[in-house]
């Protein structure tokens, strides 16, 4: 049957329908939302899309169909590899397929693609279960690793040292604001994901090559997370060095982030002095802040 | 020809490859003698850590072309100001000698598909990707260069061939053309045509660069993988293509199993023996031949997980201690 020639907007929207859709072309070509473009009796694709001399138009379709979930899945899985390490290729891509269903790419960088992916996994959770907390927190920590890795550093800035902070007279440094690098990044998670994170890639990279890593049990792990000379670093905190650098991180006082640390220590003063010294001596050396404002 | 003369008055930048993040540290330590790079745009707009870093750095010693995929200048949705303003900070940060990307749409009503879609050829399709060109060309304030993308459907309600649709859009937008030679050889034999007759029937003085890549070949059809050597027949078409323009900046892809450097950058110095009347010196075309042996003859079945996935899919990997 000919038919006249769609125009360019609905032939985009009903290709877009068709290609993307989750059963294949020839569920897309029959759904409502490609029929309310272009209506098509079953057997009419080819009055939209030649056939070529080897394929049919529904399989010509299919390329383009093949190609979108393929990318994409790689691309997500490029994005969370311990993640998809983890649960296994076909159980991430399940995860990913219907995560690109609800939410599709709507920006021109894939840099983008995973970026939803750790709040679907909140969202599609099942109920009174803890365990989806690891794969939620672990998807979140390397969402987290990648922005660090390209998104804006302080390379070549200069930061403060160990030595610009040991002349500082209590009373100013209590009133300073030390502000941290922007690349800072804290995470609280409900497993231990970093430690897993570590742990999967020795298993990838060294002697214990495919030998999978348990799933660790539930436990609460502070992390802080910023890039140096563009390689991105990760370290374990405890509960007071998370509560001070959550407050410096809020633009508080030192002296205000000190008291944070100190509601959050078991130490005495004496022992907490000490440890806020090496913790000071310690983050300025990896370059944990930008300036001091007094 | 054009009053500006051959490929529109733009410097014959010589062989060059595509930058890719595995070969940083490559590029960065020897400082390859390869006449220039070519960037997948969309790597690095955003970027804020290494990949811009190194970039900046080869962009003091190479000439650098930026080549984007995320244009949509043939889609109906409104163009992407955000992404064109980047496109042209970086332009200017790298000093990019033009801007390329692709007759395509990759997605409508917001969406991304993060593919290069399939235009109809029709006179709407022609003045609407026109007045897009225009409009960039305006923002961009840097030549603009469309190349033909791979394509694995045709549409019934086309009404001119792909070479007419391009060359009339080149001259009516005033544009330069990226001629992938490649993607001629395989869209042509997916839709059953001659690949020479494309080449022949281009305004070859808007011809400013080429692309070099290989495919995989599926038997019933041809997918543009980026992920092996140019085989026999594209080199030929390319000796015609190089005859034809008097040469312009030729450009090896490589996206998928991405080999050492050495060896891609071999691979685009190979384009040197097509350039006279050399014909190549050893059998190539093993890329067909170990896809074809191991390609399915079925129809292909709808979200198949072994399906090859075509160009472009590009995602730079952290670096992470």
């Amino acid at each position: 049957m000919k038919r006249e020639a769609p125009a360019l907007d609905t032939v985009q929207q009903w290709f877009q329908a068709v290609v993307t859709h989750p059963e294949g072309v020839a569920a897309g070509s029959a759904a409502d939302e490609a029929q309310r473009l272009i209506r098509l009796d079953r057997g009419e694709l080819e009055t939209i899309v030649r056939r070529s001399r080897n394929l049919t138009a529904e399989e010509r379709l299919s390329i383009y169909a093949n190609a979108y979930w393929a990318r994409l899945l790689e691309c997500l899985g490029d994005c969370f590899p311990v993640l998809k390490q983890a649960l296994g290729e076909d159980v991430f891509d399940s995860f990913g397929f219907e995560y690109l269903q609800r939410y599709p790419s709507r920006s021109y960088t894939l840099d983008r693609l995973g970026e939803s992916f750790p709040r679907f996994l909140d969202e599609t959770r099942p109920p009174d279960a803890d365990w989806p907390d690891f794969l939620v927190d672990l998807a979140r920590l390397e969402w987290t690793l990648a922005k660090v890795f390209d998104g804006p550093g302080v390379e070549g800035q200069a930061l403060v040292r160990p030595d610009d902070l040991a002349g500082i007279a209590p009373e100013r440094f209590a009133a300073a604001r030390l502000v941290p690098v922007v690349c800072l990044r804290l995470l609280v998670s409900r497993y231990p994901v970093n430690a897993y994170y570590t742990a999967a890639r020795h298993a990838e990279e060294g002697a214990e090559e495919g030998k999978d890593v348990p799933i660790p049990e539930p436990g609460e792990e502070l992390v802080a997370i910023l890039r140096r000379d563009f390689v991105v670093r990760r370290y374990t905190l405890s509960r007071p060095q998370y509560a001070l650098l959550t407050a410096l991180l809020d633009g508080a006082p030192v002296g205000e982030a000190l008291a944070a640390a100190a509601a959050a220590s078991d130490l005495d003063d004496d022992g907490l002095a000490v440890a806020l010294q090496a913790w000071f001596r310690f983050w300025t050396a990896e370059g944990f802040f930008h300036r001091l404002d007094d | 020809m054009d009053a500006r003369g051959a490929r529109l008055g733009h410097q014959n930048l010589g062989l060059g490859v595509g930058l890719r993040s595995v070969h940083f540290d490559h590029i960065l330590r020897t400082t390859p003698d390869v006449d220039w790079f070519e960037i997948i745009s969309e790597n690095y707009v955003d970027s804020g850590g290494r990949p811009r870093y190194v970039l900046q750095q080869l962009a003091e010693r190479y000439a650098i072309v930026m080549h984007g995929v995320s244009l949509s200048i043939g889609a109906n949705d409104p163009l992407d100001h955000e992404y064109l303003k980047k496109l042209k900070t970086l332009a200017r940060e790298v000093n990019a000698r033009w801007i390329s990307d692709h007759l395509c749409w990759t997605g409508v009503l917001g969406r991304n598909t993060h593919d290069l879609l399939p235009v109809p050829f029709t006179e709407q399709t022609l003045r609407h990707v026109v007045e897009r060109i225009r409009i960039v060309q305006d923002v961009l304030e840097r030549p603009f260069v469309l190349e033909n993308p791979s394509s694995y459907v045709t549409f019934t309600g086309s009404t001119m061939e792909e070479h007419e649709f391009i060359s009339r859009m080149a001259e009516e937008a005033d544009c330069g053309l990226l001629l992938d030679v490649n993607n001629v050889y395989v869209s042509s034999f997916n839709h059953d045509l001659d690949p020479e007759v494309f080449i022949r029937a281009l305004p070859h003085e808007r011809i400013v660069q080429f692309h070099l890549a290989g495919h995989s070949n599926y038997v019933t059809h041809l997918i543009d993988t980026h992920d092996g050597h140019v085989i026999d027949p594209v080199w030929d078409l390319y000796r015609l293509a190089h005859q034809l323009t008097g040469g312009v900046s030729t450009l090896l892809e490589w996206d998928a199993k991405i080999p050492p450097f050495p060896v891609l950058h071999d691979e685009v110095l190979k384009a040197k023996r097509f350039m006279g009347d050399n014909l190549p010196a050893e059998p190539q075309g093993e890329a067909d031949l170990v896809a074809a042996a191991s390609s399915p003859m079925s129809p292909i079945s709808p979200i198949s997980p072994i399906s090859p996935t075509p160009h472009p899919l590009h995602h730079i990997r952290p670096e992470i201690e």
